[in-house]
């Protein structure tokens, strides 16, 4: 593939934002067992909030096993009616999020990510949501100097394989930067 | 008890008015409609039940003959012989004719059949006729399967005694949106409403999903994932699909599929016992078409054999002062359709690549379809999985329909007190979905096997300085290049404000949603302003009616490359 894209994998509630607002916009579902926050963007839920897993200790065979059970509970198919527009956003953000977890390296590079952002160094504004992870300087040091060698390598992968979660992240953060 | 209505159903649902003469909401059958035979099945409450005609048939053969006053179809009418269907006559294989145009190589291939199937090569559909009392009177695929559709409709409201609206309908893995449309035409003339489109081997998913959930309350035993890999192939297509199934929930991980089948096989085998018989037959002459229907039963009659036998005697007077008195044995079946089977190969092969997936983590092969009784086709398939059997819980000429019919009731909204009916089917895209842009590139947007519902989008530029148009050509297929792809449609994005070349940012988004609607919205920011520029444009696709062919040579012929887009670069 010669070509990369800078898409963002977005989740919206209406067509029209799509194009203008990269601001995140907050919605909430409730009605079901828990009220799940849905964002436009996975921006304040992470992907391991919307399987309802931990992050550290979630195996791969739970992440498929949250993932049926969210599916069931969410799929469209699943969801009467009136729910539709509903269920296949949350479908959607399930999706990407099954997606993430479900592939080592992909889920290797998020978990980075969410570090990175718990330090603050977000584009996003995002505040802290790794609650109860404290580190101190010379740690976050050591951390930010793995994180950049890590992001170097996953770049050279990146120009050989097509849009994951981070490069498009990434490529979304880089056109921020430049307005 | 209402009487049967023949209406062309509308889409919009009117509240339950005529629901409430039933407490039950009503069940969509299944239809599985294959190249060469069909067969309709239902959830009876407790199981899926097959229907049958009132010759007592489960499995009915796909054609529709032309007769003086009104034509019959192979539900209701009785041929005495195989080769009065193939008088010419009789229309049959639809469902490889359907939605295609007369560039089409499939199509090609089917102008050796009894009846007329003329091309002219410049991408309208092509000419299909049958021959009645020594005239050719046209019609088209679409017709021809409505009339077989009401046929099967009647079949199915005498057997269910109540009338038939809803239905799930089994289609090929390879089927573009395009082709999905003329099926959902002829569904709607012959008063059908099609409530879901499952590609034949997610069906079959489905039901083995049902299965193991099924072994799982038996045994109580765990619920872990198990992998199936199925393959499906028929007269007219091959589909290979790699799902996930645990708790009811058949994970479909990849699909892959082509339009080749039996059908081929049996040309291939014709040409090997005439080699010019494609000369021959070419001019549909009255005697010509005798010759090639015996040729066609006899060849027909030995390729059925030799899933049993090592050689066959193949011995048939064509009529015309020719015979044919030949053995024929696997070995040189194998090697006249050697390509047959390297294709159904790399079908497979792709596709487990696709869902990464190890042949060896396979849990279940399963082979379903007419040719899967085919020796050859059974041994590559164990082969490529390393495995010494396929699985044997499913009648490989039932699965499809079986797996529709369950579908049917899933999306009804039938409760099974027994758990029968808890079961999802979380679908993926058979073919990539994109647009034309870095010159005459398919650039996909929504990539093949993303899960549906799905949206995605991606960043293009213009390639001229100030331009203020672009053309968002549409195609779905896995080709580099558009012309390998299907057309799905087109439209202009209009007052791009004028700024260097590469400067504006064109936003093309592709969105799925929960019904299987395709939607195209494009939309335009000048770095800057956040602002959009211009209204997004919103385009429910496929665009484009019949004889659609021509129209990607006429955009390119007027236009060139003035309204291009390039895809953005990634900038770091």
């Amino acid at each position: 593939m010669h070509f990369l894209p800078s898409s963002i994998h977005s989740i919206h509630a209406k067509p029209k934002p799509f194009l203008s607002s990269p601001i995140p916009c907050k919605r909430h579902l409730t009605g079901h067992v828990q009220a799940v926050s849905v964002s436009c963007r996975a921006t304040t839920t992470t992907f391991y909030e919307v399987l309802s897993l931990s992050p550290d200790k979630a195996s791969i065979d739970e992440v498929k096993k949250a993932y049926r059970t969210m599916a069931l509970r969410y799929h469209p198919d699943v969801c009467p009616p009136l729910m539709k527009e509903e269920s296949t956003r949350m479908f959607v953000q399930l999706n990407a999020a099954y997606r993430t977890l479900s592939d080592p390296v992909l889920r290797k590079e998020y978990d980075c990510e969410i570090l990175m952002e718990g330090f603050g160094r977000s584009t996003f504004g995002r505040t802290s949501r790794m609650g109860g992870v404290d580190h101190d300087r010379g740690t976050r040091s050591r951390w930010e100097q793995q994180i950049v060698e890590l992001k170097r390598r996953s770049n050279c992968r990146m120009a050989e394989k097509e849009g994951s979660w981070g490069s498009r992240i990434r490529a979304h953060n880089m056109r921020n930067k430049e307005y | 008890m209402a009487e049967p209505e023949y209406t062309v159903a509308s889409d919009s649902e009117t509240t339950g008015e005529e629901k409430s003469s039933s407490a039950f909401p009503e069940i969509a059958i299944g239809i599985d409609i294959g190249t060469s035979q069909c067969s309709v099945a239902v959830w009876n409450g407790s199981q899926v039940e097959l229907l049958k005609n009132t010759r007592n048939q489960k499995v009915m053969r796909s054609y529709v003959t032309f007769k003086d006053d009104a034509p019959s179809g192979g539900v209701s009418n009785q041929h005495t012989h195989e080769l009065e269907m193939l008088s010419g006559a009789s229309i049959f294989n639809m469902k490889r004719l359907i939605g295609r145009v007369d560039t089409d190589p499939v199509v090609h291939a089917s102008k050796s059949l009894p009846f007329l199937v003329q091309t002219l090569d410049i991408g309208v559909r092509p000419f299909i006729a049958a021959l009645v009392n020594n005239v050719w009177r046209s019609t088209t695929p679409e017709e021809v399967l409505a009339i077989f559709l009401v046929e099967l409709r009647a079949m199915a409201e005498i057997a269910l005694k109540r009338p038939i609206r809803n239905v799930v309908l089994t289609i090929p893995v390879s089927f573009s949106r395009f082709q999905v449309t003329r099926i959902e035409r002829a569904c709607a003339m012959a008063g059908l409403h099609v409530l879901r489109l499952m590609p034949e081997p997610t069906a079959v998913a489905l039901l083995y999903a049902q299965q193991q959930q099924q072994t799982i309350h038996e045994n109580m035993g765990s619920g872990c994932e198990k992998i199936a890999l199925i393959f499906n192939m028929g007269a007219g297509y091959s589909d290979v699909a790699v799902s996930a199934t645990a708790g009811g929930v058949s994970q479909i991980k990849a699909l892959a599929g082509s339009a080749i089948g039996g059908e081929d096989m049996l040309q291939n085998m014709m040409r090997h016992l005439l080699p010019d018989s494609e000369i021959i037959f070419s001019n549909h002459g009255i005697n010509e078409i005798k010759s090639m229907g015996l040729l066609r039963v006899a060849t027909q009659d030995a390729i059925h054999r030799l899933s049993f036998e090592t050689s066959v005697q193949i011995d048939v007077d064509l009529g015309n002062g020719s015979k044919i008195c030949k053995v024929v044995n696997q070995e040189e079946f194998q090697e006249v359709n050697r390509e047959v089977f390297e294709k159904c190969e790399s079908l497979i092969i792709q596709c487990l690549r696709d869902a990464k997936i190890e042949p060896d983590d396979v849990t279940d092969i399963i082979a379903v379809g007419g040719c899967s009784f085919i020796p050859k086709i059974k041994n590559l398939i164990m082969t490529i999985c390393k495995r010494q059997e396929l699985y044997k819980g499913i009648n490989p000429m039932e699965a499809a329909v079986c797996g529709a019919a369950l579908e049917g009731a899933v999306a009804s909204g039938i409760n099974d007190p027994f758990g029968s009916l808890d079961l999802l089917t979380i679908q993926v895209t058979p073919l990539a979905i994109g647009i034309q842009a870095d010159g005459n590139n398919f650039v996909p947007i929504i990539p093949r096997n993303t899960t549906m519902p799905a949206r995605k989008e991606l960043a293009f530029t213009t390639v001229h300085d100030n331009q203020t148009e672009a053309l968002i050509v549409v195609y779905e297929g896995e080709g580099k290049k558009v012309d390998e792809n299907h057309l799905l449609g087109y439209f202009k994005l209009v007052g791009i404000p004028p700024a260097p070349k590469g400067v504006p940012d064109i936003n093309v988004c592709m969105d799925i949603d929960a019904s299987d609607v395709l939607r195209v919205l494009a939309g335009v920011v000048v770095p800057g302003s956040q602002q959009a520029a211009i209204p997004v444009m919103e385009v429910r696709m496929p665009t484009i009616d019949d004889g659609h062919g021509w129209c990607a040579e006429a955009l390119h012929r007027t236009f060139g490359s003035k309204l291009n887009l390039v895809t953005v670069q990634k900038k770091i």
